[in-house]
Order: C-alpha cells, then sequence, then structure tokens
C-alpha cells in the first residue's frame, strides 16, 4: 500500500470499523485507516461517505458498533473525547464547540486542572508565535470572526498536546486569507511531527496541503494514494465513483409545456446568509431536471423555496403558469405539487403516527378524507386509501396501524413516495430520494421516479449521488454555492466532469 | 357487515386495541403493586394496612354517598388533567391548570356577584352564564401563556408557572376584598340555589359537573382522534417539522391546545362552585380549589394522555381522595399517608413505561449488532 515513510510505525490504526446508527443508517461498512506521525492525510468524500463519523469515533465522540482501534499498537477503548484527547487525539469540528461569552484565553484552558495552568499564557502565546494562529486572547470569542474562533479551538487541542489533530472542514467558512494561515499553520504542525486529518469534499485544498489521500464512498475506503500521483481527474472519478446498480431503462423524452419556471431567486439559510444566490431554470412536464452538487451548496433551501416552506427574497416562481412564490405547502399541493423530502423521518413522515395516519398527511384537508365542513375525518376512507398504497407499492408492514416508525427504510420511503403520488401532482420535488436505502428500494424508487416522468408528470431531482443525477436527469444543473454552475444534458457530460463542477474547480 | 361484528374483527385484528388493553392490564397490576408497597409503609409506621385500606375503599367506592364523593372529587381532576393531556399532544407541558381552575371560580363566582344584581340570573340561565365566564377566563389565562410561546418563545412551564401564582393572588385578593360575603366574609358570595348546578343525586355532593367533565373528555377523545384539528394537533405535537412540511401551522396547534385546555380548567372551577355543596363559593385561601389543577398531571399521567384512560384514573384519584377522610376518621391514618401511598401507586405505573424503554432499546441493540456482523463480512469478502 501506500504507506509514506515505510518503516515508521503509524500512530494510530482503525481496524474493521463498523457504524451503524439508531435508526439504522449504515454509515461505515468496515473502514481500515492508518495515520503516521508527521503527516497530513486527506480524507476525501461525498456528503455521506463516512468521514466525519470515522473521525468521530477515533476522537471519542461516537463508539464504533464494531472494529476497533490501535494507539502506538495497543487497542484502545474510548468511553469519552475527553479520554481521547488526554490521549493525544483532539477533533475541531465543522461546528466550533467553544462557550461564546469566555475569552479566548478562558476557552483554550477550559478543563484543565489548575496545576497545569502554570505559565499556561506564556505558553499559549509561545503557540501562536509559532504556528503563527495568532487570536487576540483576551476578547470574548462570541466577538470574534469564524476564523479566529476555528484558531481559538485549534490552539485548545495544540495545547492539550495532541498528536493527531482532526480537522473537519475547516476551511468552508474561511477567508483565502485565513485558509492561507491554517495552511502554513498545518506544515508547522507537521514539521513538529504531528498528524493532521483534513477532511474535506474540495479537491483543490486536498492537493494542495495533503501528504496523503484516502477516498471514501458510501461507508468504505476506495482508495488511497499519494498526493504525488493524484490528479483532480483521478480524484473526481473515485469519489463519485460508478455504482453496480442496474441501469434504469429510459426511453427518450417527450418534454411537453413548462411546469415550473423560477427566476434569479434568491433565498436565505437559517443563519441568514445567502443560500441559493440567483438560480433560473424551468421543467416541462415529462422530463426529469436533476439538481447534482455537493450537499450544503443551497440544494437544500431551494427545494424549501420550491415547495413553499422557507421564504423567497428575490425572484420569482412561476408553477401552471401561476405566481406562486411565498405560497405555503398546503395550496401548492392542492395545485398539484408533491414533495419527497430530503429527511423521511422527521420531515416526511411522523414515525409515531401509524401507517394510515402518515398515509394521509398533507392530504387530511382534502375533501375525500373529511366527512362534513365540521373537519370529521372520514378514517374509512382513509384506511381504503393506506391499502391501496400498501398493495400499489409492495410495502411491507406489519400492519395498517403499526407506527411507522417499525418499517424499514425502504418501506417508508415507498409509503412516502406512494403517498406523494397519490396526490396525482404535476410536478414532483424528490431530495435526496435514495439516501440510505438498500440496493433493491434504491432501483424501485429509481424506476418510479422514470416511470413518472414516462407517464407525463414533471420530476425536480435532487442529489448529491452524481451517478443517480446522471441515470435519471434529462438535463442536469450542478449547483455550487448556491448558483448554477453549468446547466448541461448527460450525453454531453461525463460523471468526472460533473465531479470537477461539483467541486467548484471548472467553470461552465 | 354489521356493527357488532365490526367491533369484534377490529378488536382482533387492531394493534392499537390489543396495546389498550395491555396498557390497562398493567395498570391494573402497577396499581396492586403499588397498594402493595403503600401496605408496608403503613405497617411499617404502626398502621394497620388491613383496616386503613377497609375504610379508604369502602368508604369511597362501596356506599352510595362514598361513591358519589368520589366521582364528585373526580371531577375537576379529570378536567384539568384533559388540560394537561391536551398540552402534552400537542408537545407541550402545559401546567398552567392550576391557575386556569381559579380563573374558572372566579367566573363562577362573578356570576354569583351579577345575580346580587339582576335576580333574572337565579335560574339555568345564571348556570350557563356562569360555565361560558369560567370557561372565557380559563381560557384566557391560558391565551397569555399560549401567545407569549407563540409570539416570543416563552417556555409555558415558565409562563403557567407564573400565572398560576397571578391568578392565585388575583382571586385571592377579589374573594377577600371585593367578592366576599358579608354574612360569611371567609367565602365569597355564594351561587344563588335556582342557578347551581343539579345535584345528581339529592343529599350527595354529585352534581352535573360531573356529567360535564365526562362530556369534555368524550369531547377531546373524539375531537383528537376524529377530527382534523385533533390530527393535525397531533401532528404538531409528534413532529413540528413534518406539521409544516403538511401544511399544518404548528402555533395554531399550539393555540387551540392551550384554549381548549383553559376552556377544560375554568370548566372544572367554575363547576367546583357552582356545583359543589355545601359552599357554593370559594372559601378562603382558596382552600376548596387548591391542588386541583396539579392532581390533574397524576391523572394525565395515569391515563396515559389518553382521555378515555383518564377516566378511571379521575376516579382513581378521586376514591383516594374521597376515602383519606374514612381513612383518618376511622383508622387513624393521617391525610398525609394518602399522599405517599398515592405517590408510590404512581411510580408503579411508570414503571411498565421505563420497562418498554429498555426493552425496545436492547432490541435495537441486538438489531445493530446483527447487521453490523453482515456488514464487516460482505466487507472482508468484498
Amino acid at each position: 500500500m501506500a504507506a509514506p515513510e515505510t518503516g515508521r510505525e503509524p500512530v494510530v490504526s482503525m481496524r474493521d470499523i463498523v457504524k451503524i446508527y439508531p435508526d439504522g443508517t449504515v454509515a461505515l461498512r468496515g473502514v481500515n485507516l492508518d495515520i503516521y506521525p508527521g503527516e497530513v492525510l486527506g480524507l476525501l468524500g461525498e456528503n455521506g461517505a463516512g468521514k466525519t463519523t470515522l473521525m468521530k469515533i477515533l476522537a471519542g465522540f461516537l463508539k464504533p458498533t464494531s472494529g476497533y482501534i490501535l494507539l502506538r499498537g495497543r487497542r484502545v477503548v474510548w468511553h469519552s473525547a475527553a479520554e481521547a484527547l488526554r490521549h493525544g487525539i483532539g477533533m475541531v469540528h465543522q461546528h466550533l464547540s467553544l462557550v461564546p461569552v469566555f475569552t479566548a484565553y478562558e476557552n483554550i484552558i477550559l478543563g484543565l486542572p489548575s496545576r497545569m495552568l502554570a505559565g499556561a499564557r506564556q505558553r499559549i502565546e509561545k503557540l501562536m508565535e509559532e504556528t503563527g494562529l495568532e487570536v487576540p486572547l483576551d476578547e470574548v470569542v462570541e466577538l470574534l470572526s469564524f476564523g479566529e474562533q476555528q484558531r481559538v479551538e485549534i490552539l485548545r487541542m495544540l495545547f492539550r498536546n495532541v498528536d493527531v489533530l482532526i480537522l473537519d472542514e475547516p476551511t468552508t467558512n474561511l477567508t483565502p486569507n485565513e485558509t492561507e494561515t491554517l495552511f502554513n499553520a498545518i506544515r508547522k504542525l507537521k514539521q513538529q511531527g504531528k498528524s493532521i486529518v483534513f477532511i474535506t469534499h474540495k479537491l483543490r485544498e486536498v492537493l494542495e496541503i495533503t501528504d496523503r489521500i484516502v477516498v471514501m464512498r458510501r461507508g468504505r475506503v476506495v482508495g488511497e494514494l499519494p498526493r504525488a500521483m493524484a490528479d483532480p481527474r483521478l480524484l473526481a472519478r473515485m469519489m463519485v465513483g460508478r455504482e453496480v446498480l442496474m441501469r434504469v431503462e429510459k426511453p427518450p423524452a417527450k418534454p411537453g409545456e413548462v411546469v415550473l419556471r423560477v427566476e434569479n431567486l434568491w433565498v436565505k439559510r437559517d443563519i441568514g446568509t445567502w443560500g441559493v444566490r440567483g438560480v433560473s431554470f424551468e421543467i416541462r412536464a415529462g422530463e426529469i431536471f436533476g439538481i447534482a452538487g455537493v450537499e450544503g451548496n443551497g440544494q437544500a433551501e431551494l427545494v424549501e423555496a420550491i415547495t413553499g416552506l422557507r421564504r423567497v427574497e428575490r425572484g420569482k416562481i412561476y408553477f401552471l403558469g401561476r405566481d406562486v412564490t411565498n405560497l405555503g405547502p398546503a395550496e401548492l399541493y392542492r395545485m398539484g405539487m408533491a414533495h419527497v423530502p430530503e429527511d423521511r423521518r422527521s420531515t416526511g413522515l411522523i414515525m409515531d403516527m401509524n401507517v394510515v395516519e402518515n398515509s394521509i398527511l398533507g392530504l387530511h384537508r382534502w375533501e375525500r378524507f373529511l366527512r362534513n365542513k365540521w373537519g370529521m375525518l372520514n378514517w374509512a376512507a382513509a384506511e381504503e386509501h393506506a391499502k391501496e398504497l400498501v398493495k400499489k407499492y409492495e410495502i411491507a408492514a406489519p400492519g395498517l396501524y403499526s407506527p411507522v416508525k417499525y418499517l424499514s427504510g425502504g418501506n417508508q420511503q415507498k409509503l412516502l413516495l406512494g403517498r406523494e403520488i397519490s396526490k396525482n401532482p404535476k410536478l414532483i420535488v424528490a431530495a435526496q430520494p435514495t439516501r440510505g436505502l438498500d440496493v433493491a428500494a434504491t432501483e424501485y424508487v429509481r424506476r418510479m421516479l422514470v416511470a413518472l416522468r414516462n407517464q407525463g408528470h414533471a420530476v425536480l431531482l435532487v442529489s448529491s449521488d452524481t451517478d443517480e443525477v446522471m441515470q435519471l436527469s434529462d438535463r442536469i444543473a450542478v449547483m455550487y454555492r448556491g448558483r448554477f454552475v453549468v446547466v448541461t444534458r448527460p450525453e454531453e457530460v461525463t460523471e468526472e466532469k460533473l465531479g470537477l463542477y461539483m467541486g467548484g474547480i471548472e467553470q461552465a | 357487515m354489521t356493527a357488532g361484528n365490526s367491533l369484534l374483527e377490529r378488536l382482533r385484528r387492531d394493534p392499537r386495541m390489543h396495546e389498550a388493553v395491555l396498557r390497562f392490564g398493567e395498570s391494573i397490576i402497577a396499581l396492586v403493586i403499588g397498594l402493595t408497597i403503600g401496605a408496608v409503609i403503613l405497617w411499617v409506621s404502626g398502621y394497620s394496612p388491613g383496616e386503613a385500606y377497609y375504610y379508604l375503599f369502602q368508604s369511597s367506592l362501596l356506599d352510595t354517598y362514598g361513591l358519589t364523593s368520589t366521582l364528585s372529587f373526580a371531577t375537576p381532576v379529570l378536567l384539568t388533567g384533559l388540560t394537561f393531556a391536551i398540552g402534552a399532544r400537542a408537545g407541550l407541558f402545559n401546567i398552567g391548570a392550576e391557575g386556569q381552575l381559579y380563573m374558572g371560580a372566579l367566573g363562577a363566582t362573578l356570576l354569583a356577584w351579577l345575580a346580587m344584581h339582576v335576580p333574572l340570573l337565579d335560574s339555568p340561565l345564571g348556570t350557563l352564564v356562569g360555565l361560558l365566564l369560567g370557561a372565557a377566563l380559563g381560557a384566557g389565562l391560558a391565551l397569555i401563556a399560549a401567545m407569549l410561546r407563540v409570539y416570543r418563545g416563552v417556555h409555558e412551564v415558565v409562563s403557567t408557572i407564573m400565572l398560576n401564582w397571578i391568578a392565585y393572588w388575583l382571586v385571592y385578593y377579589l374573594q377577600s376584598q371585593k367578592l366576599y360575603w358579608p354574612k360569611d366574609p371567609t367565602k365569597s358570595i355564594p351561587v344563588p340555589p335556582g342557578a347551581r348546578l343539579p345535584l345528581l343525586l339529592p343529599g350527595t355532593e354529585l352534581s352535573a359537573s360531573f356529567l360535564i367533565a365526562i362530556g369534555f373528555t368524550v369531547f377531546t377523545y373524539y375531537l383528537l382522534w376524529h377530527m382534523v384539528h385533533g390530527y393535525e394537533l397531533r401532528a404538531s405535537g409528534l413532529s413540528p417539522r413534518a406539521a409544516r412540511y403538511a401544511g399544518i401551522d404548528p402555533n395554531r396547534s399550539i393555540m387551540l391546545a392551550f384554549v381548549l385546555g383553559g376552556v377544560a380548567a375554568g370548566l372544572a372551577g367554575a363547576g367546583e362552585v357552582m356545583g359543589r355543596p355545601p359552599h357554593y363559593a370559594i372559601t378562603s385561601g382558596l382552600s376548596n380549589l387548591v391542588n386541583m389543577g396539579f392532581d390533574g398531571i397524576t391523572v394525565a399521567l395515569i391515563g396515559a394522555n389518553h382521555p378515555l384512560g383518564m377516566i378511571p384514573a379521575a376516579i382513581f384519584i378521586g376514591a383516594l381522595n374521597a376515602g383519606s377522610r374514612a381513612m383518618q376518621a376511622f383508622a387513624g391514618v393521617p391525610l398525609e399517608m394518602v399522599r405517599i401511598v398515592e405517590g408510590v401507586i404512581i411510580i408503579a405505573l411508570a414503571v411498565p413505561g421505563i420497562l418498554h424503554m429498555i426493552e425496545e432499546y436492547l432490541r435495537r441493540k441486538r438489531e445493530l449488532r446483527e447487521i453490523a456482523a453482515k456488514e464487516a463480512e460482505a466487507s472482508q469478502a468484498g
């Protein structure tokens, strides 16, 4: 394998790590990883590939479902992140964990016993000088910029003398200058013999700063190579990969009239910054419009704006020729929109409600499910409806009246998809529709989307699974930083090229 | 298909029915365990458990007067239990029933005051006006908490605790300073005979307010499970995100839950004043009302926030309250002992729920292990 300096022992080895979350999501499917002293290891992969989960296990934030960790050849089990930190493994998360009203200095020493505080200030100042990670020590943290806050967190780790420093997507919110400072610090730490794990999905950065690159996809390590042998094309191909799934048969599209038109749409994120920054497109009946891209580039906000769940700040949305900008979901559903949301467990379904109750969620005020204008529910009609869905979509459920939390992920998604199709919609917005599903269910959902398109429904597919977008879409847009960097057709682009667009390297 | 046939059919195939039967059985077992532990405590404290329990139940369930007195004790706590349960179904922890009940009692007292000036109100019309005033004042107090929650994000635990005290001192002040009865200033102006809720059995304490409570309970059940508003309320409580996705405004559900709960507690307070002999008034220090709101939480807990399950729960709490008098009088067991037994039973009732959680956790964990083993195998093969 590609061990960088042979003869040196790895400081950390992870063996056969499997992680399954309590909700049944398989995050890691047996991962082996070695980290050597004095190297910068790039951990590359799409969202959901398992990078963060793997490192959270190493840093003691999560327990592996099976598998083990060797620290300098000795098997260790972490009971807490603090324990891992005491043994020299520290992680800086994407979302920082500082006390906002404490000063930088207080945050750095927080939690240390007083005997370790003698001369702490001098030692921190020395650390800042050595690494170039300067912060105003007596300033309250919430008044610092994100970049400075991140430095505080890194100093916090260094002050505890970590040997392995894990940085999770550290450049996401940094300015170019701040990124440069961070990279310089990383280089200096490397010279001191520390190991740095750099989690990212940005190809450019991984090529700039790392010594060795490990690529993950769908919970597995799919490749490992020294930086010298890597180039963007190769990495993009490894990251996106090719699935062993069967191809979905797709006759040529017969696009009809325009169903959805989005004009120069601007939408904010929860935190108030722009998530969607001027997006325009059209979808016609009988076509699948796919939006590819690494998650977090505004796709979620775009979907929520179109489906009436998030405010449109600027721009217009026309659905079936009518201006529906900032119309609520109930009215949109009545007009013929269906939404398969990204998170079926917390948004699309209600886990503690039963199959019948879930089968009318969003349709519950439709006339067929009401007995009169006073709002009495027609449970007989609802039961009939649920029965039809179960039969038509082959949903395996313990019973019509069991809570949907007892259904498998695939069957939950079938119920959700079936319910949305039962609205007989003109447009189906499907966000990450196959995430976390097994192979059979994935194929089922994909076939279903193509069948809908063939019947003349318009489909908006948002997926961070590039292969899925390539296979299903008639037209593809790649979203990067709130904008479409390219709109193209699957036959006019390669997956490798898409990967480059997604990484922000290629501009159209 | 005949109706009887379909009911039997449902019992057999509807897992919700199994669930209900199972839960009821568990509650009975918990009750027995609770009473047993209570007996041990009584015995250790030097009382005779047999004698104590004999008087407790003999005087609360086994004679007409005791039974009616049990039901009249059950009435207000069933209603205030609904306040908590409706809130819980909407995802709230509404402990404001206590204050809303005081406001309901104030509504009935206002009617009594009005009737002094308007003789027309010394009639069933007055009964109606008193109930409406009580419901409106109860709902009004709840509405403050609802608006604080919806518009200012104030957590309902904080607001309802404070509103409980505001209501307490407000009603305390009005009873003692403004609405007191000149003939006996330790109570407020009593409701005139014509406007009182009629007694269901002459010579007992059981009034028509019991029927109001049962009616409201059935209505709540129907609303929550058979009407679209209740469906939306439960959806909001279980998952506000999913509710929004389904075009439901969770804030409307919160409003509805608070107001409906306020009406229930308000009716409870009004019913106590208008239907409970001998006072038909608020007594000094609100002594005939205190704790009826909080006891409702107990009823909701025992009844698992299900309106129909809360009827037996309320009768049980009512029986403890009614029987404790005889237990004190004839077996010499102090009132506080009854509270201890009550507490033990409530803890025993919570045990099945905890066992279910542990069971679920272990099942989940076993499943994960199995999947993990398969994945590891597959990865080694691949």
